[in-house]
């Protein structure tokens, strides 16, 4: 995040939002912020980045649509990833067939891992997307909410509505799998 | 077993350069055409035109449900003059009980 991002208050983004005459400068500031974050929160759930662009363009026509039922009791960022996450899931839910659910698209996800890795990725990276691609959803955006994006128990429960003790069996297993997976395939 | 912690927190892909300036002018892009779009949407269209639509709806259920075989009863009012709408309180009037009670249904169910 480059130093002018951080210095953007929430506020001021909620209030320019809010304000027709501002909505443009209030989304050009909001993609500034919190552009980045979404795009890899997306990105590392739906791996391909032609569906992360997909799915955080629509995040932001919502954010946009949606503005006024913002409520202020909650954290921006929270509500952003919540609609962000809702995104991803539609969107993965469009690849399933009709007998399957999101959870059984993790081989095809571990697979496109390796397809949409840059040539000179770092094996051990490869890897450690690859493990979380085969997560049951609900353990990967528990993970990745925790280790890359690191946020509290508290902030997860605000996103995906589950119960600080069940998020954190959640990240207890997911991490658990994730061990396993790169002792198994490491060289 | 390998611990993921010494791996870091780095992803093995890239983001296309410039990829968020075009993201932002595409998003607004898309806002600008949903503002010009809701006006249009929010048009208001004249009760009246509910009413001949839906007074020509239950007139033409009415007359095949209730009488298959009587089209051409003049004791009710006939398609074409319940479409021009002229005086449309005459026409509710002209309709029995059972046919209001059906429409009052059918209005609930699509909503006015």
């Amino acid at each position: 995040m480059s130093e002018m991002s951080v210095s953007i208050s929430d506020e001021q983004i909620v209030s320019r939002l809010l304000d027709d005459i501002h909505v443009e400068e209030g989304v050009r500031l909001l993609m500034r912020k919190y552009g980045e974050p979404l795009y890899w929160h997306l990105r590392r759930m739906v791996v391909s980045h032609d569906d992360a662009e997909d799915a955080l363009q629509e995040t932001m026509i919502n954010v946009y649509k949606y503005r006024s039922t913002y409520s202020r009791e909650y954290q921006l960022s929270s509500w952003l990833y919540k609609i962000a996450t809702n995104e991803a899931l539609k969107l993965l839910k469009q690849k399933t067939s009709e007998f399957q659910s999101v959870d059984d698209l993790g081989d095809s996800l571990k697979d496109s891992v390796r397809s949409e890795a840059s040539p000179d990725a770092d094996e051990a990276l490869i890897l450690l997307q690859e493990a979380i691609a085969l997560l049951p959803t609900k353990q990967k955006l528990v993970f990745n909410l925790r280790y890359y994006e690191e946020k509290s128990y508290e902030e997860i429960h605000d996103i995906l509505g589950d119960s600080v003790n069940t998020l954190k069996t959640n990240y207890h297993y997911a991490a658990n799998k994730i061990k396993e997976y790169i002792t198994e395939h490491s060289l | 077993m390998k611990d993921f912690e010494n791996i870091g927190r780095e992803m093995p892909y890239r983001m296309p350069e410039h990829f968020m300036d075009d993201m932002t002018e595409r998003v607004l892009a898309e806002i600008r055409k949903e503002q010009q779009v809701q006006p249009a949407v929010r048009r208001k269209v004249s009760p009246m035109r509910y009413i001949c639509a839906a007074a020509a709806g239950v007139a033409a259920v009415v007359m095949l449900v209730a009488h298959p075989f009587s089209m051409n009863d003049n004791a009710f009012p006939d398609y074409e003059s319940i479409s021009q709408c002229d005086n449309i309180d005459e026409v509710f009037q002209k309709m029995s009980t059972d046919d209001l009670g059906l429409y009052s249904m059918m209005s609930n169910y699509y909503g006015d």
